[in-house]
């Protein structure tokens, strides 16, 4: 195989690794604060990627054509919405579920992601069926040999790498970092430190779900078209990545995400003639991996007393 | 308690014995290299200080955890590598220092939990032949009828009902009807006092020395804090302090023991 | 006697109901009845004359039962010529078995799967292969559905096994998104449009055609309506003699604390391996009757949010209760498609129904009762 081509399907899987790493450490965030699984998660990302392209779609009706401020206003609205629905989440259905079996979470989070699925098939106009997503990056590309370098894939991939970088700076740098590790660490011994726990929670959800937000319209810009089920399967796919990574431990989620992206990118260069598996062998890699290793390749902390 | 202490418990074939037994949690040594010997019918009481590892010894023994090193026999075969099953099967059973029953399920459906190996569990027996099984339930039902009665009589008319609604007595009693359902050659006890009044201990006690009579040859290990339950019911104690055995003999023996009080004083 | 009362007066009102419900067509006078329904219930749940009927149920089970066969009976004879009305009850009686099979492994042992419809399908689609394409009798098909379902379901068991909770769910959700690309994609099972399923035909007696007694029509749908009750009747023994067991007792031990019920001889993996096992079988057996009956199958029919149908099904009626799971599985199924308004919204509203239920009554409409083994007996 040469060497272009290779390079083609590198940038793919770095592409696919980036989304599933921003799901994966939503999932991670929030089990590190609460310990819960938030089934929602992946749906999250699908109506923040559908408030991105409202957005478009009222800026061009309101004739704003700047690409640049379409994209950025379709950002804002899209993280902000998101993130703040992320805390009415957590606020309306997860606390208050706190002293409840872990199943109930799992089962309510599981029953608003259908809920929010459903909405975005049934309100959005013509929601049941693919939407074109717009091209707002410039699609330029540099060839190198075989290999299309495209302007929009470099700047989506520098953007991931920023966003992340971002989330570790605020994580380890800032004094809302802290209390949002001290309450993953231990909620009690934080609590008496006079962290405010409700409000950190809140935040927490709230970025995890911004940075949902935020794969959603990359995942957009990325195929030009989304639909109501994306967030079901970069749900499942993120969520198996955090689990490989080690629930609760942000490097593994980030890692997780590429280990899967690789995984895939090499079944298809593998499997070429049979492409219309690709979606069957990534769920299979996700069963197989989890009878592999049920608890992750960083086994989480293992918190049972007897 | 007045029974004759067995003051040299190597006299007699131990039921129960640990060698070199160790168990690693991270860096933290949680039983470091005990020897630990239960004779056949005593009552051992195993005491200490926090965290210094007497439920992990019945985690360990109970195959929860692997041990990382040294051996656990029980009536001369090795259970050291055995697991939680097969240590039931062999006889053994317990209770948890955390109450472990299943709350939303009857007082009876508790006990027989607890009476799994005597059961017949074969499916064409449990769902066929229904009048077999009938006979087998009605006489575990009066079996474990019998058992809650030595405990508390008025609760053996409620055997159908939750366990969820039950206090904290009752609760700990249950547990240990439960484990001694089956009706085992050993009998781990794990801080049975917890979240119980001194008089409610008391009484626990006298009704598990009654059924101790009644269960020919029944050894019981008990780890406790309540240091007055330890004095009345044991013949023999066994004091832990990181993981170690620091002190051994009847009561009065380790309670005069300088190290036992300056681990208890944090005197070190 | 008197125990027997306030279940068989309950029974004959809910008889009542369901045969007006499914009369009427006007959507203003259906959308009325439901009201009528919900409050009839709430006022009897606030006059306090639900508990003996949950009373007689539990200690009279045996005649309550009978009525019941009866009650559902009294409701396909009064439709005998209808086709829609026999189909939805058809549906009604399946779905009651494939949740049945769902409650084995959820309500009981505990073990997550969100696959229910995937295993349904599987069921469907061996219909449809061996009815086309063998000559193996038709009610040996309906166990080699049963048989594949849990065959395949084998595929889950070292995952479903190593893994708890959140883990186990997210396996489940992964083979249903995969069986359903796997099935659009495959040609060989006809791809997105599906296969059609051979109409049921046993002894020469062909299920596809209507019933002529002396001067009395019945729809075609009557054979399949008995076929489906036999079945549901089966299941519904089967499932209660085995909650009613030291079967069951290890089931919920297991549940509820595996280390604890480990420390006690149970064998985890033996019987966590059983109920996965035979809940499968009776979804998959439900499953390929359910293709027959309909004749025709496709990957749209056994989506992830299918299978979310059964769950909620299992949620609203009570974890654990098969009555529950029979009274829920009429609500659900029938519904939407008497209101048509609503069954275009329906995964949408039931989700949103399930919510409110794990929030408010997380016990579901009709709590499990405490096990009793042999109801009525006293020591």
């Amino acid at each position: 195989m040469d060497l272009g081509f290779l390079a083609q399907y590198v940038m793919n899987g770095l592409m696919l690794g980036m989304m599933y790493a921003l799901v994966a450490v939503g999932f991670t965030l929030f089990f590190g604060v609460l310990d819960v699984i938030k089934f929602s998660h992946g749906d999250v990302l699908t109506v923040g990627a559908f408030t991105g392209l409202a957005t478009f779609i009222g800026l061009r009706a309101a004739s704003i054509d700047s690409n640049a401020l379409q994209l950025l206003a379709m950002l804002i609205a899209s993280i902000g919405a998101m993130a703040i629905l992320g805390a009415v989440i957590a606020r309306a259905f997860i606390l208050p579920l706190r002293y409840a079996p872990a199943l109930n979470t799992l089962l309510i989070t599981l029953m608003l992601g259908t809920v929010l699925r459903e909405m975005v098939r049934l309100f959005y106009p013509d929601g049941a069926n693919p939407k074109p997503f717009p091209r707002l990056l410039p699609a330029d590309s540099v060839s190198i040999g075989n290999f299309n370098l495209r302007l929009d894939n470099a700047i989506m991939l520098t953007a991931g790498v920023l966003v992340i970088v971002g989330l570790q700076l605020l994580l380890n740098r800032t004094k809302l970092g802290l209390a949002i590790r001290a309450v993953a660490q231990d909620e009690e011994t934080a609590k008496t430190m006079g962290v405010n726990f409700n409000l950190i929670v809140l935040i927490t959800f709230a970025i995890g779900s911004g940075l949902a937000a935020f794969a959603g319209v990359m995942n957009g810009l990325y195929y030009n078209e989304i639909n109501f089920g994306i967030g079901l399967y970069l749900g499942v796919v993120g969520f198996s990545a955090a689990i490989v990574g080690g629930l609760g431990n942000i490097y593994g989620a980030i890692l997780g995400g590429f280990l899967f992206a690789a995984l895939q990118t090499i079944g298809a260069v593998s499997l070429p003639f049979a492409s219309a598996y690709k979606d069957v062998f990534a769920f299979g890699v996700v069963i197989a991996i989890m009878a592999w290793r049920p608890t992750g390749l960083i086994p989480e902390k293992l918190s049972e007393r007897v | 308690m007045t029974r004759k202490p067995a003051e040299d418990s190597t006299k007699f074939a131990p039921v129960l014995a640990a060698r070199g037994l160790t168990k690693r949690f991270g860096g933290v040594l949680a039983i470091d290299h005990l020897d630990l010997e239960v004779a056949q019918g005593e009552i051992l009481g195993l005491i200490g200080p926090n965290g210094s590892g007497k439920t992990t010894f019945f985690n360990v023994v109970t195959g929860i955890y692997g041990a990382d090193s040294g051996s656990v026999t029980f009536g001369g075969a090795d259970i050291t590598q055995a697991s939680p099953q097969a240590v039931y099967h062999a006889g053994i059973s317990r209770t948890f220092q955390r109450s472990r029953l299943s709350l939303p399920l009857s007082i009876f459906d508790n006990i027989m939990i607890g009476n799994h190996k005597r059961l017949n569990q074969r499916l064409w027996f449990n769902l066929i032949r229904r009048d077999a099984f009938k006979r087998e339930y009605e006489s575990s039902f009066h079996e474990a009828r019998a058992l809650v009665e030595v405990f508390d009589p008025p609760l053996a008319n409620r055997m159908f009902e939750a366990v969820v609604g039950l206090p904290m007595i009752d609760r700990r009693r249950i547990e240990i009807c439960r484990a001694l359902i089956s009706q085992p050659k050993l009998l781990l006890l794990d801080e049975p006092s917890a979240g119980m009044t001194h008089d409610e201990t008391t009484q626990l006690m006298n009704d598990i020395l009654e059924v101790r009579d009644r269960i020919p040859g029944l050894t019981i290990v008990i780890v406790e804090h309540e240091m007055g339950v330890i004095e009345r019911s044991t013949d023999r104690c066994v004091v832990l302090n990181f993981g170690r055995k620091i002190s051994e003999g009847t009561f009065t023996k380790i309670a005069a023991d300088r190290q036992v009080q300056e681990a208890y004083l944090g005197l070190q | 006697m008197e125990s027997i009362l306030p279940g068989a007066v309950a029974l004959a009102l809910a008889t009542a109901y369901l045969i007006v419900l499914l009369r009427v067509e006007n959507q203003n006078t259906i959308l009325a009845l439901l009201g009528v329904g919900i409050a009839a219930v709430l006022v009897a749940n606030w006059l306090g004359w639900l508990a003996p009927v949950g009373r007689s149920f539990g200690e009279r089970e045996d005649v309550l039962g009978l009525l019941a066969i009866v009650a559902a009976i009294v409701v396909a004879s009064y439709f005998h010529e209808d086709h829609f009305v026999l189909l939805l009850l058809c549906t009604v009686l399946l779905y009651t078995v494939a949740t049945l099979g769902l409650n084995v492994q959820f309500g009981y042992a505990g073990v997550l799967n969100f696959a229910g419809a995937s295993f349904f399908g599987i069921g469907a689609y061996t219909a449809a292969v061996l009815n086309q394409h063998t000559a193996i009798p038709h009610l040996i098909v309906l166990l080699i559905g049963g048989l594949m379902a849990a065959l395949i379901g084998c595929l889950l068991l070292l995952p479903v096994l190593r893994t708890r909770g959140h883990y186990a769910a997210v396996v489940t959700i992964a083979f249903a998104l995969l069986l359903k690309t796997f099935l659009e994609v495959n040609d060989v099972l006809g791809g997105p449009q599906g296969l059609q399923v051979r109409s049921m035909n046993v002894l020469g007696w062909s299920f596809n055609n209507n019933i002529e007694i002396g001067g009395l029509r019945l729809s075609f749908y009557t054979s399949y309506f008995a076929t489906s009750l036999l079945i549901l009747i089966g299941a519904f023994v089967l499932v209660r003699r085995l909650e009613r067991s030291w079967i069951g007792l290890n089931l919920d031990a297991l549940r509820l604390d595996e280390t604890a019920a480990g420390c006690f001889g149970l064998n985890i993996v033996r019987w966590k391996v059983t109920a996965f096992l035979l809940g499968n079988f009776l979804i998959g057996i439900a499953g390929t009757l359910q293709g027959m009956v309909v004749g025709f199958v496709q990957p749209n029919n056994y989506t992830f949010a299918d299978s979310l149908i059964f769950v909620s099904i299992l949620l609203l009626g009570g974890i654990g209760n098969p009555w529950g799971v029979a009274v829920a599985t009429v609500i659900v199924v029938i519904v939407p498609e008497k209101l048509q308004v609503i069954q275009e919204y329906r995964f949408l509203l039931y989700a949103a129904l399930v919510m409110m239920v794990l929030l408010f009554r997380p016990e579901g409409l009709l709590p499990r009762p405490v096990r009793s083994y042999f109801p009525g007996w006293r020591p």
